[in-house]
């Protein structure tokens, strides 16, 4: 089992030497709904992400860890707060700035992959570049993203002839297209076997330790945090310490 | 967003739902194929109307009045003229912007030879003159339409001897004389240069032009559906030209003309036998400026006969003059002048109420059309905004890998766009389809009439251009809400659509 850093609350750097965080939120709330219906899903969240972090965000169900996630990306936006992502407020910044930090600095893997059934999984895998201002070389850089994940034979397939574990391959072969900093991971393998799920997160793991990419994956099972170099707790919108016992009910009888 | 990239992935998403193309399509389609089939429809046959009523001029003539039996309505002259010329509705830099015309005023009577028949008919009451400047309508016309005998030294106007007088007092069109053949003993040839344009005179024995006659093709159209067919006559051609080009040339559409001569028996009790005589005119061309029924020569001719058979009075008395118009909406204002000033009114101009009843017709058809086209807009509308739902999945997706709003509004109009183009241009094909049909039965079924058209419609530029733009413009208007909601929507939400 690797070492791990675990964090009872999140560490804010505040020390003047340090260099800046790539992800840094100061005090989020966010909630939905009206009324009696409103939820307060973030309640003051905190923390800074440093480059070349590997955090495993856990909590239970409904702690917003997903919305913390979608935050961080540029998915929602909070109610208050500050929110910096690659030194750009994103709050305040314009749609299409966000846009950009999504397209060429962020990659996104979600538990349900997420592949468009109508393309190919090459076609999935390069669509980043159709928003990018000037993507050059697609086609060989989609390759390339292929078979980093171990299917390049699989190019012209559609997402509908693939596994599970194969379409999440080609969900972060996606993600992986432009060569991102930040990698936000939500469930990644919520929806596989475990024996899938491992061989997700030893890449995971390879990749934080070849490529110097951020990892920001939100989980429930143990395996997925024991590997992280952070593991940041949540519950009820807020960050909490991380105990032992808290991880434990965390992750239940998930698997290690 | 490239537009390359944006160009590649609508026609992509538009291909890949057929389902949702036909239904956004399917109003498009029948919206533009009502809407260029009525407006080609009310364009011929508003060139057809055009053709039997030359609406873009106005007719002054002066109201009929009498006192026992005696006509004493108001003179048309040269001075009235003058007093049209000067009104600022009227274009004085102009010189065909007042046009008289001056009728026949005394009876004469026609014969001619057509495809091997002996036509005979008056000429009295369907005949007048008209300034020839205002006859322009091709090169042929504007070189012969001319007052030849006002041309002071015309070298083929030479001596010549007339045929012998006719005993039956019907008037015989001379024939040219046959080349390398001797003349025969009792047949009269034309003695004269060029026969088929100039005759022998009867009364100063010299050699004239024949006198340029236009006609209208109102009259092509009633040889056409009526005159042909009662008489077993062979149909004109839609291009009369060619027609008679056929036949010999305009130059062979000649025939006499007895002036003071008529068949109708004491109607010509006042005319001396010794002022009558006989020419001869030739058909020049086919022109809606002739009268609609009869021939129109230039009016120099009309005014040395009327002046020879019934004075100066009948030489300077015109039937009506025609006005063009600075602008067709003063015709109220100048209206009202000649009745106020002059004592004088426009001619009931059926042509005019033909132009504003299809004129009305045409903008109730285009209304319909467009409240196809608008209930189609709307369709689309709702088609969108389920396929926006059902998609809400994949624009998410779309913008967490970097679309932005803005991205995501220009596929989702962009692909209403398209339906829309593609829509428009099966509905251009679907018209063009009706439209043959309707043609095809109207060629088959539907008996000969004066100015029936070989097509029913005339699909002009514009029109398919209109229509494209239609249907385009209110595709895009019908998925401009859906894609708006499609654009806001905060992805987060939307990816955990299930």
């Amino acid at each position: 089992m690797a070492t791990v850093d675990v964090v009872g609350s999140a560490r804010v750097s505040d020390k003047p030497s340090a260099p800046a965080p790539i992800v840094r939120l100061r005090d989020v709330t966010k909630s939905y709904g009206t009324g009696a219906a409103k939820t307060q899903v973030l309640r003051g969240v905190s923390f800074d992400v440093d480059s070349g972090e590997l955090i495993a965000l856990v909590g239970q169900s409904g702690s917003g860890k997903s919305t913390l996630l979608n935050v961080i990306g540029g998915l929602d936006q909070p109610d208050a707060g500050e929110v910096e992502v690659f030194g750009t407020d994103t709050i305040r910044s314009s749609d299409a700035r966000r846009a950009e930090i999504r397209n060429q600095s962020i990659g996104f893997v979600f538990q349900a992959f997420n592949l468009l059934d109508h393309l190919t999984v090459l076609g999935n895998v390069i669509l980043p570049a159709s928003f990018a201002r000037d993507a050059s070389n697609v086609e060989s850089r989609g390759r390339e993203a292929l078979r980093r994940v171990g299917l390049s034979d699989f190019a012209k397939r559609r997402p509908g002839e693939l596994s599970g574990g194969q379409k999440q391959r080609v969900a972060i072969a996606r993600a992986l297209f432009n060569s991102p900093t930040l990698l936000l991971c939500d469930e990644p393998t919520g929806n596989l076997d475990s024996e899938t799920g491992r061989d997700v997160i030893d890449f995971f793991r390879e990749l934080n330790a070849k490529d110097g990419v951020t990892l920001l994956i939100v989980t429930h099972e143990r395996r997925v945090s024991s590997v992280a170099k952070r593991v940041i707790a949540m519950r009820d919108g807020m960050l909490v310490e991380t105990t032992d016992e808290a991880l434990a009910a965390v992750h239940g009888g998930g698997p290690s | 967003m490239p537009a390359g990239n944006l160009a590649r992935m609508v026609v992509a998403n538009t291909l890949r739902s057929r389902r949702h193309f036909i239904l956004s399509a399917f109003g498009i389609v029948i919206g533009i194929a009502t809407f260029v089939v009525f407006l080609a429809s009310t364009e011929q046959v508003g060139a057809v109307l055009e053709k039997i009523f030359p609406v873009e001029q106005v007719q002054v003539v002066a109201p009929r009045a009498s006192l026992l039996g005696k006509d004493i309505s108001k003179k048309l002259d040269d001075k009235i003229v003058e007093q049209i010329r000067s009104r600022p509705e009227v274009d004085r830099a102009d010189p065909t912007a007042v046009v008289p015309r001056m009728s026949l005023a005394f009876p004469a009577f026609g014969r001619g030879d057509f495809e091997g028949n002996d036509l005979k008919f008056e000429v009295g009451g369907f005949a007048d003159g008209i300034n020839p400047d205002f006859v322009n309508d091709d090169d042929r016309t504007r070189e012969l339409f001319k007052d030849w005998d006002g041309v002071a030294s015309d070298p083929k106007r030479v001596a010549c001897v007339p045929p012998p007088p006719d005993p039956q007092e019907e008037v015989i069109q001379s024939p040219p004389a046959p080349k390398g053949k001797a003349s025969k003993p009792g047949v009269y040839y034309n003695p004269c240069p060029q026969p088929e344009r100039y005759y022998c005179d009867e009364i100063d024995r010299t050699c004239h032009h024949r006198v340029p006659i236009v006609m209208s093709p109102t009259m092509i159209e009633l040889y056409n559906g009526q005159f042909a067919k009662s008489h077993g006559l062979p149909i004109a051609d839609v291009d009369f030209v060619r027609f008679v080009t056929q036949r010999g040339g305009l130059s062979a559409m000649r025939f006499s003309i007895g002036l003071g001569l008529t068949t109708i028996a004491g109607t010509n009790a006042n005319i001396s036998r010794g002022k009558v005589r006989r020419v001869e005119g030739v058909l020049v061309g086919i022109s809606n400026k002739a009268m609609p029924i009869g021939m129109t020569m230039p009016i120099q001719y009309i005014q040395r006969w009327n002046r020879a058979f019934l004075g100066d009075d009948a030489a300077t008395a015109y039937s009506s003059i025609i006005v063009r118009l600075k602008d067709r909406n003063q015709i109220a204002v100048f209206s009202q002048w000649l009745q106020d000033d002059l004592d004088l009114r426009l001619e009931d101009s059926l042509g005019e109420k033909f132009a504003t009843a299809l004129f009305v017709i045409r903008l109730v058809l285009v209304l319909i059309s467009l409240v196809i086209i608008t209930i189609s807009s709307i369709n689309i509308a709702h088609n969108f905004f389920m396929q926006v739902t059902e998609r809400r999945r994949e624009l998410g997706l779309l913008r967490a890998v970097g679309a932005a709003q803005i991205d995501v509004l220009m596929v989702v109009l962009g692909e209403a766009a398209l339906i829309g183009l593609i829509g428009g241009v099966l509905g251009l094909v679907l018209g063009i389809a009706i439209a043959s049909g309707v043609d095809w039965g109207s060629a088959h079924y539907l008996p000969r009439f004066p100015y029936k058209p070989d097509s029913w419609f005339h699909f002009k530029w514009w029109i398919v251009l209109g229509g494209l733009v239609c249907s385009t413009g209110f595709s895009v208007l019908g998925g401009y809400l859906p894609a708006r909601r499609a654009s806001t929507m905060e992805p987060a939400q939307a990816l955990t659509q299930n």
